[in-house]
């Protein structure tokens, strides 16, 4: 296959073309907040919360294919410790995220024990229950007490009221402005685009943990346990991997990191319960799924880009109820429709994608962008000791993504 | 071969995704004529098409504009903005389900009905000059997704919001509203939390509480069991459900009824409550007191229906949530209907007995030319929302500060107004602190089914007003 332009790894050319790709994504992070109006931004944290919950996904799915469809409820373990936390013990906000991550990462490493069992489309039933009963039990009328039942929380007085960092008006004793060593970046934090500005750079914060985990768990040894555990488990506990461990800790760390989004999410809206936070219902668990995988499973940037294309559909789609809404070149194919089709459409593409590009979007691009850029890998003797490590124990490349 | 299957993969997925891109209108804008009594009307809509039509003048008399109860808008983020006063057109922002799971089968009708009395306002020129625009964004019945929603109306420049559907949808936006001065009108849920003047000024309710709707049973049902009655709960587990709950297990003693068991079932379940309406056939209570979620409802009575012909001779009267009873959920549910209790504050207006009122004959003209028809009877609730939305703009309008944000929510605060389409009797009115419900006055109902598949309510007793503040 020819390309247009060939650079090599590690030459100026190489590092021209990293910093280009890192201006553009530093730009499109930057614009969201500062050039668009709080509906945009708003639409930009659901995204933010579907690419952090599928980035987490991806490390157990993705790079160790322990199949999850359970993640909603590790998901809302976030959501319920920071409103727990928050609406009844008082905590800040900020504090409830480590202890969210704390008690995710410990519900984890517990459901991993029985998962260490089994795989495939039985461990993907065992964590569909999980998906199906966390709703059961937070609002199991018994659990009142602590998880507010059926209204959720916060509970006082039937009223569903400001929670996790309660901007508002002063009179009701909240926030009006966020400050770091005196330098306020938001302003008053009552006005609607700042208040998800805010919110916005909370959960870019969380996506940049989460991928900084992920990234330095894939280009670790345990990341290369993980990918050997995926390629054929028995050649791993062959090799010296224990297996059980590593699907633990890869458990663990996985259900901890999708406790986060879950805490933003709980923040954002004010209340918890699964009515209001649909995303820790089953269907968020599929949603979770559908993001990694039109993005790209195996990928550390396949969650980001699936995260975006799904959001950017099912809001352009939304308004499709209402034939007026559908373009015109559309309307014979989408008209009939009472519901917004974005279902549909990922329905769609999932069986297109699985057909011609299993590794999602990002595979698609890895796999045509060379006739435009190749990058040629380096002479052979500058190859580092890790990257031979990782040749030797599968045929996959330092991320973990097949050849 | 296989390149050529994954181009197209990817051509099909990017036309998807341009034509997603290339238009995201969800705004239905119509222009106002001039007023007058007798007007002729041009109305141009979004489809681009021009009808012409002569109208009668039907503007909505309210008392004229109290003087009250205030906001204070030095809290505001910006007072100036709350006070400014809004000319042109005056932009309508709502949330409602418009697809998604049980809540969006039962309640996006409401959004016809809506729309359709907002073009009936536009076109009969009802607040003179300024012309009504609404948007209403889809939030699926997702509390998550209502934020977004209504930041993005915001965005484009709506005034005031009216009608969103849910309490959990109302809350989350709740504090973004009251901060900013943005009125929140007629929520369209009968939580007792709109109640809440002191913290939350800007906010108002809509439908009668969920808490006095629970008396009203617990009185009727005293009233047909003078000996007392046992009775289970079938609730949705979540807010709307507890508060019914929560409201008539606290006054079940004083009307001497003995609650026996109480089921729940899901919001987001779709699958029959086979397994509850089981359980609560096997106490055989006297009543069952239903509070289900939109399309849970058909659910419901059809378990019920089933539950009792495989127990003969057990008969509970059943008392449902008003949220139920409309034309299009009960006639689905067929005879499992036929015999329940419910209420309401509006006229039937399918009933073909009511066809001769003026009012109802009007609706349903509008609804038809609208091409509604077949949604009328869920609609009106819609269309009672925003003609209680565009009355409390005429009397806002009429005040001395003429129309502005602020103007809007003491109008609405100090509101006297008498529903169109109401019964007899109902007026929808606020007062301040001291009376911080627009609607606290039902009448129990009870629904029949003819031989030939059509229902029918009758009114049981009078308009109970005693819970009015």
């Amino acid at each position: 296959m020819k390309s247009m332009f060939s650079i090599r790894e590690g030459g100026a050319a190489s590092w021209a073309l990293r910093l280009v790709a890192a201006a553009v994504v530093a730009a499109a992070v930057l614009w969201v907040p500062t050039s668009t109006g709080a509906g945009t931004i708003q639409t930009a944290i659901e995204a933010l919360v579907l690419i952090s919950a599928a980035m987490s996904l991806n490390i157990l799915l993705g790079y160790t294919g322990q199949i999850s469809i359970g993640h909603s409820a590790f998901l809302g373990m976030g959501a319920y410790t920071t409103g727990i936390l928050v609406s009844s013990y008082g905590w800040s906000p900020w504090l409830t995220f480590p202890a969210a991550f704390v008690l995710s990462f410990t519900l984890g490493v517990i459901v991993s024990f029985p998962a260490s069992r089994i795989k495939g489309v039985y461990l993907a039933l065992v964590t569909l229950s999980l998906a199906l009963v966390f709703p059961q039990v937070v609002t199991w009328k018994k659990l009142a007490w602590l998880t507010g039942g059926g209204s959720g929380l916060p509970t006082k007085d039937a009223v569903v009221a400001d929670t996790g960092f309660n901007i508002g008006a002063a009179k009701r004793g909240q926030m009006q402005y966020f400050e770091i060593f005196g330098w306020d970046p938001f302003g008053d934090l009552r006005k609607p685009d700042n208040k998800a500005a805010f919110w916005y750079w909370i959960a870019m914060g969380v996506v940049a943990v989460v991928y900084l985990v992920a990234r330095g768990m894939v280009k670790s040894r345990v990341g290369r346990s993980m990918v050997a555990i995926r390629d054929n488990e028995t050649a791993a506990s062959v090799m010296g991997v224990n297996v059980v461990a590593t699907k633990a800790l890869v458990f663990g760390i996985s259900a901890g990191l999708c406790a986060l989004p879950g805490c933003v999410t709980a923040i954002k809206t004010g209340g918890v319960s699964p009515e209001g936070i649909q995303s820790l219902t089953v269907r968020g668990a599929i949603t979770f799924l559908i993001v990694m995988v039109v993005g790209g499973a195996g990928s550390l940037w396949g969650p980001v880009v699936g995260g975006a294309v799904y959001v950017f559909v099912t809001d352009k789609t939304g308004a499709w109820s209402d034939d007026a809404s559908i373009p015109a070149l559309l309307r014979p194919f989408f008209g009939w429709a009472k519901v917004p089709p974005s279902d549909g459409i990922f329905a769609i593409l999932l069986i297109v994608l699985m057909f011609v590009a299993p590794r999602g979007l990002v595979g698609v691009w890895r796999q045509y962008s060379p006739r435009i850029v190749r990058v040629l890998p380096r002479p052979a003797g500058a190859v580092g000791r890790s990257t031979m490590a990782t040749m030797a124990m599968s045929t996959t490349d330092s991320e973990g993504e097949h050849e | 071969m296989k390149r050529t299957k994954g181009l197209a993969a990817v051509i099909a997925a990017g036309a998807l995704l341009i034509a997603a891109c290339s238009d995201d209108k969800t705004t239905q804008t119509v222009t106002s004529p001039s007023t007058g009594e007798t007007t002729a009307v041009e109305t141009t809509v979004a489809t681009g098409e021009t009808t012409v039509e002569t109208v009668a003048d039907t503007t909505p008399v309210t008392d004229p504009p109290a003087e009250g109860w205030m906001v204070d808008t030095e809290a505001c983020v910006d007072p100036d903005a709350a006070n400014a006063p809004i000319e042109g057109t005056i932009k309508i922002g709502s949330a409602m389900p418009l697809s998604g799971g049980a809540a969006a089968a039962a309640f996006a009708p409401v959004k016809d009905g809506y729309e359709a009395y907002i073009n009936y306002a536009n076109e009969n020129g009802l607040l003179g000059d300024i012309a009504i625009e609404i948007a209403i964004e889809d939030d699926q019945f997702n509390a998550e997704l209502t934020p977004g929603a209504v930041s993005k109306l915001i965005d484009t420049g709506v005034h005031i919001f009216s009608g969103i559907i849910g309490t959990a949808n109302n809350a989350a936006v709740r504090g973004t509203l009251n901060d900013n001065c943005i009125p929140q009108l007629a929520n369209l849920t009968g939580s007792p939390a709109w109640g809440d003047v002191a913290d939350y000024p800007w906010t108002t309710g809509q439908l009668a509480p969920y808490t006095v709707e629970s008396k009203i049973y617990a009185a009727q049902i005293a009233e047909q069991f003078p000996d007392g009655a046992t009775v289970s709960l079938f609730h949705v587990n979540n807010e709307f459900g507890q508060v019914y709950v929560d409201a008539f297990t606290e006054i079940a003693d004083e009307f001497g009824i003995t609650i026996v068991s109480e089921e729940t079932i899901e919001a987001t379940d779709l699958a029959p409550p086979v397994a509850q309406i089981t359980n609560i056939a096997a106490q055989a209570p006297d009543v069952i007191m239903a509070v289900p979620l939109g399309a849970q409802c058909i659910s419901f009575l059809t378990e019920v229906a089933n539950a009792k012909a495989a127990n003969s001779g057990w008969a509970p009267a059943v008392f449902l949530t008003n949220t139920c009873a409309s034309s299009l959920i009960l006639g689905a549910s067929g005879p499992s209907a036929d015999g329940l209790y419910t209420s309401s504050n509006l006229i039937d207006v399918v009933d073909p007995a009511n066809a001769e009122i003026p009012e109802v004959a009007e609706y349903l003209a509008v609804m038809a030319a609208a091409g509604k028809a077949e949604v009328a009877a869920t609609a009106v609730a819609g269309w009672t929302t925003a003609e209680t939305t565009v009355a409390i703009l005429i009397q806002a309008a009429a005040s001395p500060a003429g129309l502005t944000q602020a103007s809007i929510i003491n109008a609405a605060r100090n509101f006297n107004y008498e529903p169109t389409l109401g019964l007899d009797g109902v007026v929808f009115k606020m007062n301040g602190e001291e009376d911080p419900f627009m609607a606290e006055s039902l009448v129990v109902r009870q629904y029949a089914v003819a031989a030939d598949g059509s229902g029918t309510f009758t009114d049981v007793g009078e308009l109970i007003t005693e819970f009015e503040s």
